[in-house]
């Protein structure tokens, strides 16, 4: 993908687009259900949006954009056929994943510990269960990117053949594109 | 080789976009700035952040025909929702 020249089909193998289209598409509808259900229950939303940690949200929201970075930067080094660097940037790339699940997991613990749950309220039933389902896409997103690393670090891969790693990255930035939206739907619009 | 290095990939200049724009939203979250100004200004900064994912980091940008849209038209349908709903109330 050098030049002008553009290619006819999206990088990585074309069934990973089908799931990222269908992944998009729920996750519209629970942003559209969130938004228009907060329309009927403004002040309920706006006050409990505040026991958020933005704080958080900023780190996990950097965590997956430095982690999409090396995702990028692991396509374009197994396109030079360089292996070992590929490796290497998706390794970075999960431990950015790891920071965020790590981040997200106190977040839920600090909210599990004061009793919340899906009941508590219905901004809380929206927040839970969107960070949470995001959440599951990033851990499925991490084994995906595993097991991408591996196969590169074995050598799988080359700049002739390398579907694989262009798959697995695009799930990885579907998952980052995602919280992007989520980041200020949920935590600072008001 | 060694004038290519003198500049920042394309990736990185957007990465380094996506940073500033994702800490501008969080200013605007920490400090409660509200109404609709600062809603949708965010809003729209998501959506660019998308876009910019779409075409550099997905590598769209470089595809011909209906696929080069996918997420351009995703986020215009997900942006104007969520617009729609917050218009309503702020």
């Amino acid at each position: 993908m050098t030049g002008m020249e553009k290619n006819r089909w999206p990088p990585g193998d074309l069934v990973i687009w089908i799931f990222i289209m269908a992944e998009l598409l729920v996750f519209g509808v629970f942003f559209a259900a969130y938004a228009f259900t907060r329309t009927n229950h403004v002040e309920l939303f706006n006050t409990y949006q505040l026991t958020l940690d933005r704080n958080a949200a900023l780190i996990n929201t950097v965590a997956l954009i430095t982690s999409s970075y090396f995702v990028v930067r692991a396509v374009a080094a197994i396109r030079v056929d360089d292996s070992r660097r590929c490796f290497h940037w998706l390794l970075a790339a999960l431990a950015m994943g790891l920071l965020f699940l790590v981040v997200k997991g106190a977040e839920y613990h600090h909210h599990f510990s004061q009793g919340i749950n899906l009941n508590t309220n219905t901004f809380y039933m929206f927040y839970l269960s969107l960070t949470f389902f995001h959440f599951l896409h990033v851990i499925l997103g991490m084994i995906i990117l595993l097991a991408v690393a591996l196969k590169a670090r074995s050598g799988g891969y080359s700049a002739a053949e390398h579907t694989g790693v262009e798959t697995g990255a695009s799930y990885w930035h579907m998952v980052d594109l995602v919280w992007m939206v989520l980041f200020p739907l949920v935590y600072v619009m008001r | 080789m060694n004038q290519k290095r003198l500049f920042l990939r394309p990736c990185t200049w957007v990465y380094v976009t996506l940073m500033f724009l994702t800490f501008i939203t969080w200013f605007v979250g920490v400090n409660n700035l509200s109404g609709r100004f600062f809603a949708f200004m965010v809003l729209g900064f998501a959506l660019l952040k998308g876009q910019l994912i779409g075409d550099y980091f997905m590598g769209l940008k470089q595809v011909a025909g209906l696929w080069r849209w996918v997420i351009f038209i995703w986020l215009a349908l997900v942006g104007t929702l969520i617009s729609v709903a917050f218009w309503q109330t702020l």
